[in-house]
């Protein structure tokens, strides 16, 4: 079993962790409709961003549901959340390792020809100047960039599995709290009369539910 | 006028109410008085501490003159000291203190500036977002677009702040524009002290020069907007933007945080017409990709900045609004968020909402209760203000469903 916080930042209640774990990722969940809209200005979109521009919208939709309930939780709906957030961060390493990886060898000429424009040589030791003194010396060097790069890159996925473990450690509580047991024979009846979108929405809370109870109750 | 006034604001004004009105005595004695009393937190040490730091620096880097530092800090120093004026201006202190260093920034030599990065920005974009997504969307122009960018970014921002501070002030429970300029002012605050710690090109750098090095003696760039200078034969972007303050100022994007807190606010006092603030918003972010201002990385850090600070400003400092009441003089009493009440992992026995209920005839009855407010634009569903006005519910009430409960357990909601 994995340790999960007990708290948010050590000190606040969970769900202002979820709160703002939801709020955040929302947030940047937009980009998969301004990632779309990219194809109004002519640009194509190769398998990979079509793939990440759609689950973030459909992500979209499940966070902004939980967003709305945070003070009166439903565990069906945060069990659906928490599976779809778990799934989503697991995409989010995949498509950054990705992009990065088209972001890096697209510019690999770029950056390590000395005769282009983009080229950033270091500064060395026997040449190191007060900061400003030249032109040169006033633009990050190439290894500042790159590390730069893979600083906030790092930050954004360590924050992202922090937000997750928020989100497991609250639906954890919600499933050991009596307050809110659920009863999924009551709803199972109802499906038939559902349509369609409303019954996989439902049997997809209820898979969630039951895989949410056997790891983390 | 002052009819109309009345109608609209005053005519639901609880008798004997004294929580809306203002402070209008001249007298300095009674700010000091209440300063003699006032018990000084940790909270308030950080808070006072931290915007006195900035203050203090700037008081000494600011190349102005020493009797025209020192005269506008004695004006302020008056006006927080006047208790007529000090309720407006020293809670506004996170606003000025972001304002004064700000346009101090353009006084920093090259040599105390960080390096600029060019390339970290396009490159973080990529990489979690995808794509460029900043020069995607602005690689098709025309002029009507240049216009239906321009109205966000280079109107409504400028004057935004002002029209949501006075419709706070006059449709907010009391205290509330005090919780909007903590929240605004630190916001930009912490935006300002980022860009110059972590000076980034904006994506009109690119489209001019490239990922090629940066350097303090170029100028800035109006981007899309000069379009509109040259459609209105002005020069009002191009000067502005070539002169900023902070030209390397892309990460975080203002433009971005400053729409994303007025969006936050006028939701939480409006929530019905939350879509049309989210609308906002989301124009606000096309509008800066359009124009070259910003990445969508930095659109991102803008928002997510407000958006804790915001959070922070609720759950500590902002008084709740009540459903259906849209002035400030409707208040008869100023209710603060409570971390505890509102934790849904709580368990409190004294909660209505802990109640275990059946369905039927009494859920009915609560119901009846709950609606019996007519609902307006201003109604929203908040489980605080919720509990609230359930808990009028009399103790005889709550024994009986307590009785008549089910083993199933079903709330109220």
């Amino acid at each position: 079993m994995i340790h999960l916080p007990k708290s948010f930042l050590g000190v606040f209640p969970l769900y202002m962790g979820v709160e703002i774990a939801l709020g955040i990722t929302i947030l940047n969940k937009c980009s998969g409709a301004y990632g779309i809209l990219g194809l109004l200005t002519g640009h194509g979109l190769d398998v990979m961003q079509w793939l990440l521009y759609v689950s973030s919208i459909l992500a979209l939709g499940v966070y902004s549901q939980a967003l709305k309930q945070v003070y009166s939780p439903q565990l069906l709906m945060f069990s659906l959340a928490v599976v779809v957030y778990s799934v989503d961060t697991v995409l989010t390493c995949f498509f950054t390792v990705w992009f990065s990886g088209q972001w890096f060898s697209s510019k690999h000429s770029e950056f390590t020809d000395p005769n282009s424009q983009t080229h950033q040589s270091d500064t060395s030791a026997s040449q190191l100047n007060t900061r400003g003194n030249t032109q040169k010396s006033q633009s990050a060097s190439q290894s500042a960039e790159f590390f730069f790069t893979i600083l906030i890159t790092v930050l954004a996925l360590a924050s992202r599995f922090y937000f997750n473990s928020i989100l497991m450690a609250f639906v954890q509580r919600l499933l050991r709290h009596p307050k809110y047991i659920v009863d999924i024979d009551d709803i199972e009846q109802d499906l038939k009369n559902k349509n369609w979108f409303a019954r996989c929405w439902i049997k997809a809370q209820h898979i969630s539910y039951k895989w949410c109870r056997q790891n983390l109750a | 006028m002052s009819r109309l006034f009345r109608k609209l604001f005053l005519s639901n004004r609880p008798a004997g109410s004294k929580v809306a009105n203002l402070e209008t005595s001249l007298d300095p004695s009674v700010t000091l008085r209440k300063l003699r009393n006032y018990h000084v937190s940790k909270t308030d040490i950080c808070h006072y501490g931290f915007l006195g730091s900035v203050l203090l620096f700037v008081f000494v880097v600011n190349p102005a003159v020493w009797i025209a530092k020192i005269s506008v800090y004695s004006l302020f120093a008056v006006l927080f000291l006047v208790p007529a004026t000090s309720q407006f201006f020293f809670n506004a202190l996170p606003i000025f203190t972001w304002l004064a260093l700000y346009f101090t920034s353009s006084t920093f030599s090259a040599e105390h500036r960080p390096p600029i990065t060019v390339q970290v920005l396009p490159a973080i974009e990529t990489i979690l977002y995808g794509d460029d997504l900043s020069d995607i969307l602005a690689a098709s122009l025309n002029k009507p677009l240049d216009f239906f960018a321009w109205i966000p970014y280079g109107l409504f921002h400028f004057g935004a702040p002002f029209v949501v501070a006075i419709i706070l002030f006059l449709c907010g429970p009391p205290t509330i524009l005090r919780g909007y300029a903590f929240a605004f002012g630190y916001m930009n605050l912490l935006g300002v002290i980022s860009q110059n710690l972590f000076p980034a090109a904006p994506p009109w750098y690119k489209l001019i020069y490239g990922l090629s090095p940066a350097n303090y003696s170029m100028k800035g760039s109006p981007g899309g907007l000069g379009r509109i200078d040259k459609y209105l034969g002005l020069n009002l972007y191009t000067d502005g933007f070539s002169n900023s303050a902070v030209i390397f100022g892309a990460f975080p994007s203002l433009h971005s945080g400053c729409a994303t807190m007025e969006a936050l606010f006028f939701s939480y006092v409006f929530p019905k017409l939350t879509p049309l603030f989210v609308f906002y918003v989301c124009w606000l972010w096309w509008s800066t990709m359009y124009l070259t201002h910003h990445y969508f990385v930095d659109l991102m850090a803008g928002s997510v900045l407000s958006y804790a600070f915001f959070q922070y400003t609720k759950y500590f400092h902002l008084p709740l609004t009540e459903p259906s009441v849209y002035s400030r003089w409707s208040y008869a009493e100023i209710k603060k968020f409570s971390v505890w009440f509102t934790d849904p992992l709580t368990s409190n026995d004294n909660d209505i909402e802990n109640i275990i209920v059946p369905t039927g005839d009494h859920e009915i009855e609560l119901n009846s209760l709950e609606n019996s407010v007519t609902p307006s634009i201003f109604d929203h569903d908040r489980s605080v203000s919720r509990s609230s006005a359930t808990s009028n519910v009399s103790l005889e009430v709550q024994d009986e469903l307590m009785s008549s409960s089910r083993p199933n357990k079903q709330r109220i909601d």
